[in-house]
């Protein structure tokens, strides 16, 4: 078993006063441990940005522990800062430094050694070379996401808090930043990522935390919260036998919807041999058939009251 | 302390202070607008009165040490609002910066724009008005660090009040020198204010630099029980600003204030 590297503990942040204050974070208790990719996912203001920003100390929790490679920020601040970095679409740099220069000031606060040589690897990697002279504020917004990227890569950290890491990127540099995220795991980083791309999160991530009203409602493999949403859809392009399918459906108490040659029916995963039986059975034919497993988006609508 | 990591912060203001055309601008524009401005007026009022001996000197002195505080009071401040508008700030003490390490970086940015600014004024007095830094003998030195340190002092109450109200008090950065100067008495001795104004001016340090400033110029000595207690009140009021800067700061981390208002 692997070392818990971040461990946090009945975690709770209210602000405001106690009686009219608001709760952002309610006694939430997690660990994560070294070499893990664990997604932290959630509506807008379920307190994602609030629990991210309690761990790099921007915000004090109300009560509760954060304890970061085994000591907290009270006695340990500056050795957890040096081996954690963080990233987010929403932050910026100094806009009138150039990329060069904002590195440089980055990798001096995080006493990066050979910092030439670091800049010098990530500014390849994310593809900053390019407009390494530029200043910050001229860039575009997915230039200076990549650029935050770098700075958030170069001291080596041992945990990384991404903060929708590609969400204003490109497909083809979203691709490299989760390449360079598994990449990065085999070296033995650990990395906490909230993101809205659940098909990014089901890429990379090794586990998820559900996070809804400042509380960890669900907690599991993308896999198998996946699974948790037990409809599946199946679509059939009809050939022949429309009406007896929608009829078949509506009477085994499936919900079904129809329009023009295609009929989708959802079941439960037990209910998929059962189905296809019956129809067989009544005759009905039909050209293609697709059956869509439920992914973490399903979960996520469903968890927020959407349905399936 | 780390040393190196202020020394990061001192290259990132190195490299913004280079790019800010505005703030070059700050520092050479408001000290040559102030020296002749009042620099004439003073020159006026020289040829003009009975009383010619030392009038422009001791308006001079008044101005170029009034420098020290009108810049020390602005510099650091300008440089959290810098940080806060640019949203830095996250960057900046989400990395083991200190807030100790990041107030000596700007600190030590400041005073060096200060010795530039000081200097350039010297410039001028020297060429249009004959007054040079050894008009002010020895003095200038307690002077200049009183001044600074008064304006450090307020510059921290400003930066703490930023940080608890946001924007809206932006404004003391510019306006806290007009506000303390008429009690300081720069251009006048403490016995022209009315009653009520010279109580307030008796708990300033400022007021006891600037009446030692004129008694010195005008050949009379320097009252060192007053500039010790000049001293005594800056390093009082510097503490005190520097407690209520750490408070307000756990205070704008405890409720969030740094993130939710940049």
């Amino acid at each position: 078993m692997t070392e818990l590297l971040l461990d946090v503990r009945q975690l709770t942040k209210r602000f405001g006063s106690p009686a009219a204050g608001f709760l952002a974070v309610d006694n939430i208790s997690f660990g994560v441990r070294e070499g893990e990719i664990v997604g932290l996912l959630g509506p807008n203001g379920a307190g994602k940005s609030t629990t991210i920003f309690m761990l790099l100390d921007l915000i004090s929790p109300t009560s509760g522990e954060i304890r970061i490679f085994g000591g907290d920020y009270r006695h340990n601040r500056d050795a957890i800062l040096q081996k954690l970095n963080y990233s987010s679409t929403y932050v910026e740099m100094a806009p009138r430094l150039s990329v060069y220069e904002n590195l440089l000031v980055m990798a001096r606060l995080y006493q990066v050694p050979d910092e030439k040589k670091e800049i010098s690897t990530y500014v390849d990697k994310f593809g900053v070379r390019e407009f390494l002279g530029a200043q910050f504020h001229t860039l575009s917004a997915g230039q200076k996401t990549r650029v935050v990227l770098c700075k958030a890569f170069l001291n080596h950290p041992a945990l990384l808090l991404l903060d929708e890491p590609t969400a204003s990127l490109d497909p083809d540099v979203a691709l490299l930043v989760r390449q360079e995220i598994l990449e990065s795991r085999t070296r033995g980083m650990t990395v906490l990522i909230t993101s809205h791309n659940m098909a990014e999160v089901e890429e990379v991530c090794d586990r998820v935390l559900f996070i809804n009203h400042g509380k960890i409602v669900s907690e599991d493999t993308p896999v198998e919260l996946a699974r948790k949403v037990r409809h599946i859809r199946v679509q059939l392009m009809m050939k022949d036998g429309q009406k007896r399918t929608v009829a078949f459906a509506k009477k085994a108490g499936f919900p079904v919807e129809e329009k023009d040659r295609f009929v989708t029916i959802e079941v439960d995963e037990g209910d998929i041999a059962y189905l296809l039986a019956s129809l067989a059975d009544q005759g009905v034919e039909y050209r293609q058939i697709s059956i869509d497993k439920p992914t973490l988006e399903d979960y996520f609508i469903k968890m927020l009251g959407g349905g399936v | 302390m780390n040393w190196h990591r202020v020394g990061a912060m001192v290259l990132k203001n190195q490299y913004a202070f280079r790019r800010d055309v505005f703030r070059i601008f700050d520092i050479f524009w408001w000290p040559a607008f102030q020296l002749f401005i009042w620099g004439l007026f003073s020159t006026y009022l020289a040829s003009a009165s009975a009383n010619r001996v030392n009038l422009v000197t001791v308006l001079l002195g008044g101005i170029i040490i009034w420098t020290f505080f009108d810049r020390a009071s602005k510099d650091i401040s300008l440089a959290l609002i810098d940080e806060l508008w640019n949203k830095n700030f996250i960057n900046l003490f989400s990395s083991p910066l200190t807030v100790s390490e990041y107030l000596m970086g700007v600190v030590l940015i400041s005073l060096l724009k200060l010795f530039i600014s000081a200097a350039f004024m010297f410039l001028i007095a020297g060429a249009f008005y004959s007054v040079h830094i050894t008009t002010f003998g020895w003095y200038f030195v307690p002077a200049a660090v009183g001044l600074t340190l008064m304006g450090w002092t307020m510059s921290l109450i400003v930066q703490a009040c930023i940080m608890r109200w946001g924007h809206t008090v932006e404004v003391f950065i510019w306006a806290i020198a007009t506000l303390v100067q008429p009690f300081s008495c720069v251009f006048y001795p403490l016995r022209a204010l009315p009653e009520w104004a010279q109580t307030l001016a008796r708990a300033l340090p400022t007021t006891y630099l600037f009446e030692n400033m004129r008694s010195n110029m005008m050949g009379q000595g320097i009252i060192l029980s007053q500039l010790g207690l000049s001293f005594g009140l800056n390093i009082l009021y510097f503490l005190v600003a520097l407690w209520f800067f750490y408070r307000t700061f756990a205070y704008a981390k405890a409720q969030g204030l740094i993130i939710k208002n940049y």
